[in-house]
């Protein structure tokens, strides 16, 4: 009879709507309709399809199934599939901690954004005025009102890593918040986990749709959406475009941190995973392509407006520079205007020289975004241009954190769930009070990132914290479950929770079309960091008002080196370890196993 | 001499009209954009208007200089345009050749600009004195930032709740302990009888192998 039985979803919608929640993050909203932009618009749906279809699916199923059928967090797991193999598992909890303690960051910001949201006039609409009241501040000049709000009010940011500065209050303050909200949602585990994601898997949807909504009745909005989804199938020959897909499928997933396999180890055995992996790992795609909807409708808005505005700027330039009657001029016939003031007065046209601007609308529709820049810059330069712009910043500002948090979840419970399986933890500590302690332990080191550079060192952890090391733990996963467990005995474990046996799709994806993408992707990584030559990050320049491209210095270079080498290593190491101590032990354990045996008589 | 007093009057007219022009190093142009700001009650720009301008200038100079008395006839326009801007300046009451400076000028129009702004419906944008910046409103200084007591609340209502979750917790497990040591009692009777095979491997936490589990030994039935 078990003390403490392992604590379970209180129904499988729970735990479909938890891997709707964890999946569907920041990266649908901010990555995908990049790529999509980036690689040929509505032609980007036929790799993302197949790579869905032939890496993102079969993977997910994996690590379904591990979960469910090992009962255990990662590290558990994978020791149980054979010890040497449990550095996988720390593998991805090394993993999981750096990505806790950097995307959390990121909810720090939309928190302080939805605070600053409730004034009558959007902090970022404006820019400040300057001491003697005479204009503006200069770096707001230089740069946008929403960059100056972003990289000065926001993170102050400093001009390079090197330099360092205190810990900005405002910042920290919101990432204390941020860390009591995730240890409320996770503080009895699977029990309060499965209550939130009620909430955070179905709202931002709500959000959206609203979006959508007000997207396409926004003047210049199917400017946008005509021109991203037109498909331009000539990308579809760039093997850049097929390498994207595969790896936004993968990473857009959560593979390799160990949150699937925490949350399906709290499924009842017989859970009908497989049909919830397809229909998880579908929702989250269409996620992607609705998001994108939104986002291309809301780039269609942002370039008209600033396409108007540009021919409006244009227009009373000529009517300064000429004194020209108000109605002369009109917006229609500007370029009709220019060639004929050009043909009268030559000398004063070339004498505007830059001033004289040309209004591109494709050149603003081109402008292609992702990251932290296209959530918190474009979109709130887009917002507060809207009507009523407080209510549609504190929408979305609410739905970037849902999509967060949601995230959070399933990231803090592949750290916690491990934790919780050494027993020597569990029995002296209460599940309350480990949460606790990780939180803790990572709002405090996360307060580095709320430092003036703080900014630079996220950049570095979202760059390389994650990337390349979840590509060598799923190979190292996919590898381990057919050749070191085997297919066979895999086979059968799946048929004892399901019912059937896995068809030749699943069977024949494991084996070899998804090592072999993951092969092709991981030695991809490899070479593209031997050829980029040294890492580089944008450093915002205040004087120029603008990012610029800058090399890491040697301590930035070698602590990229340390978070790539820190969580490979755990593999090879925890086997070292393991077969170090199994020859200590081996030839003690003969001793040892004749006592026990004769007790249980 | 009724013709020496015209000649002289038109001399004086003549030569006040000469200090107004285009690039004067002592007045300032003046933009208005009225269709841009008003849009259809847009009113047309004339004699009228530009009677107004002058009065309203000469109470800007006079709120900024208040020894002084200026006329309309202190204020000088010319170089109107289609666009509707035209060059000002003005003179000084004592002495008809003379021209204010320029950085009174200015003084007096930023001080008095909201007063004229309002005369003729415009704003800072609309009603451009080239060269003089406007002066922008002040920042709204707040006692505590709006932000930060959004934030109070948010903070206090998730503060509470953990507090309650962590009470509750508290208080379940403090039954489920009193309702383990009744158990208890009435288990340790049953337990001796069951005998010492089941004793020997509930204490033992030995790591139960999954993977080398051979269940094909047992038949299915």
């Amino acid at each position: 009879m078990e003390k403490d039985a392992r604590p379970s979803w209180d129904n499988p919608m729970q735990f479909v709507l938890a891997c709707v929640s964890y999946a569907v993050g920041l990266g649908n909203v901010w990555r995908f309709p990049y790529l999509c932009q980036m690689h040929g618009g509505g032609g980007f749906m036929i790799p993302y399809i197949i790579m869905l279809v032939l890496e993102g699916i079969p993977l997910f199923y994996m690590e379904l199934a591990i979960g469910q059928k090992m009962r255990l967090g990662s590290i558990g797991a994978w020791s149980a599939i054979s010890p040497y193999l449990g550095g996988v598992g720390l593998a991805s909890v090394v993993t999981s901690l750096y990505l806790c303690l950097y995307y959390n960051v990121i909810n720090a910001w939309s928190f302080w954004y939805l605070f600053h949201s409730f004034q009558s006039v959007l902090p970022w609409a404006e820019c400040p005025v300057n001491s003697n009241l005479t204009g503006y501040l200069e770096e707001c000049e230089v740069a946008t009102p929403t960059q100056y709000f972003f990289y000065r009010e926001t993170l102050n940011i400093s001009s390079s890593i090197n330099e360092n500065g205190p810990v900005h209050m405002g910042q920290a303050l919101c990432l204390l918040l941020a860390w009591l909200i995730v240890y409320l949602f996770i503080v009895r585990g699977v029990k309060s986990t499965g209550k939130v994601v009620y909430f955070t898997a179905t709202f931002p949807y709500v959000v959206l749709l609203i979006y959508l909504v007000r997207g396409f009745t926004l003047h210049g909005a199917l400017n946008g959406v005509k021109y991203m989804f037109t498909p331009k199938l000539e990308q579809l020959a760039n093997p850049q475009t097929w390498i994207n897909a595969a790896t936004q499928i993968f990473f857009s997933l959560g593979l390799g941190f160990g949150s699937l396999i925490a949350f399906a180890s709290y499924n009842q055995h017989n859970n009908n995973f497989e049909k919830q992996a397809i229909v998880v790992s579908f929702i989250n795609s269409g996620t992607s392509i609705f998001a994108s909807i939104v986002t291309f409708s809301i780039y269609g808005f942002k370039a008209t407006f600033n396409y108007e505005s540009c021919l409006e700027r244009v227009r009373v330039l000529l009517l300064n520079t000429f004194d020209l009657s108000e109605d002369a001029v009109s917006i229609n016939n500007i370029t009709e205007w220019i060639t004929q003031l050009n043909q009268t007065y030559p000398d004063q046209i070339a004498g505007l020289g830059a001033k004289l601007e040309s209004c591109d609308l494709e050149a603003e529709l081109d402008t292609a975004v992702e990251g932290t820049g296209l959530a918190f810059i474009v979109y709130s330069e887009a917002i507060k241009n809207m009507p009523v712009s407080q209510f549609w910043s504190v929408l979305y500002f609410i739905m970037l954190l849902l999509l967060g948090m949601g995230s959070m979840l399933g990231n803090v419970t592949a750290i916690i769930t491990p934790l919780s399986d050494f027993k020597i933890l569990s029995r002296n500590l209460s599940n309350e009070t480990i949460n606790g302690l990780v939180c803790l332990f990572c709002l405090l080191l996360g307060f580095g990132f709320t430092t003036r550079s703080g900014n630079y060192w996220f950049t570095m952890f979202n760059e390389y914290g994650a990337t390349f090391s979840l590509l060598f733990i799923v190979l190292i996963e996919i590898i381990a479950v057919i050749f070191v467990y085997g297919l066979k005995r895999f086979e059968k474990d799946i048929e004892d929770m399901l019912g059937h046996r896995p068809n030749w799709y699943w069977k024949i994806m494991w084996v070899a079309i998804s090592p072999l993408l993951l092969v092709s992707l991981f030695i991809f990584y490899i070479v593209n960091y031997i050829q980029g030559g040294t890492p580089t990050y944008q450093a915002w320049d205040k004087d120029l008002g603008k990012s610029v491209v800058t090399e890491y210095p040697a301590f930035g270079q070698a602590f990229i080196g340390l978070l790539l080498v820190s969580s490979v290593s755990c593999v090879p190491l925890t086997a070292l370890y393991v077969f170090c101590r199994r020859k200590q032990r081996g030839s003690s354990t003969h001793e040892s196993t004749v006592p026990t045996l004769s007790s249980g008589v | 001499m009724l013709a020496k007093i015209l000649f002289l009057l038109c001399l004086t007219h003549t030569s006040a009209q000469d200090l107004c022009k285009s690039d004067t190093d002592d007045g300032y142009k003046v933009r208005l954009s009225i269709k841009t700001a008003l849009g259809d009650d847009a009113y047309t720009w004339n004699d009228s208007e530009q009677f107004l301008f002058k009065a309203t200038l000469a109470f800007a100079m006079m709120q900024y200089m208040p020894e002084e008395t200026f006329n309309l006839s202190n204020i000088l326009i010319c170089d109107e345009t289609e666009r509707v801007s035209f060059w000002f300046v003005v003179m000084s009451p004592q002495n008809q050749s003379q021209l204010i400076p320029k950085a009174e000028v200015e003084n007096a129009v930023r001080k008095s600009r909201n007063r004229i702004n309002s005369a003729f419906l415009l704003t800072d944008k609309t009603l451009e004195f080239v060269g003089i910046p406007p002066t922008f409103a002040a920042p709204v200084v707040y006692t505590t930032p709006p932000w930060l007591i959004v934030f109070g609340v948010v903070i206090g209502a998730v503060c509470a709740g953990i507090v309650a979750i962590l009470i509750s917790t508290f208080i379940q497990k403090s039954r489920k302990t009193k309702e383990k040591e009744n158990d208890l009692v009435s288990d340790e009777e049953t337990m001796r009888s069951v005998g010492n095979g089941m004793a020997g491997l509930g204490d033992k936490d030995g790591v139960y192998n999954q993977s080398f589990v051979d269940d094909d030994r047992f038949t299915k039935l």
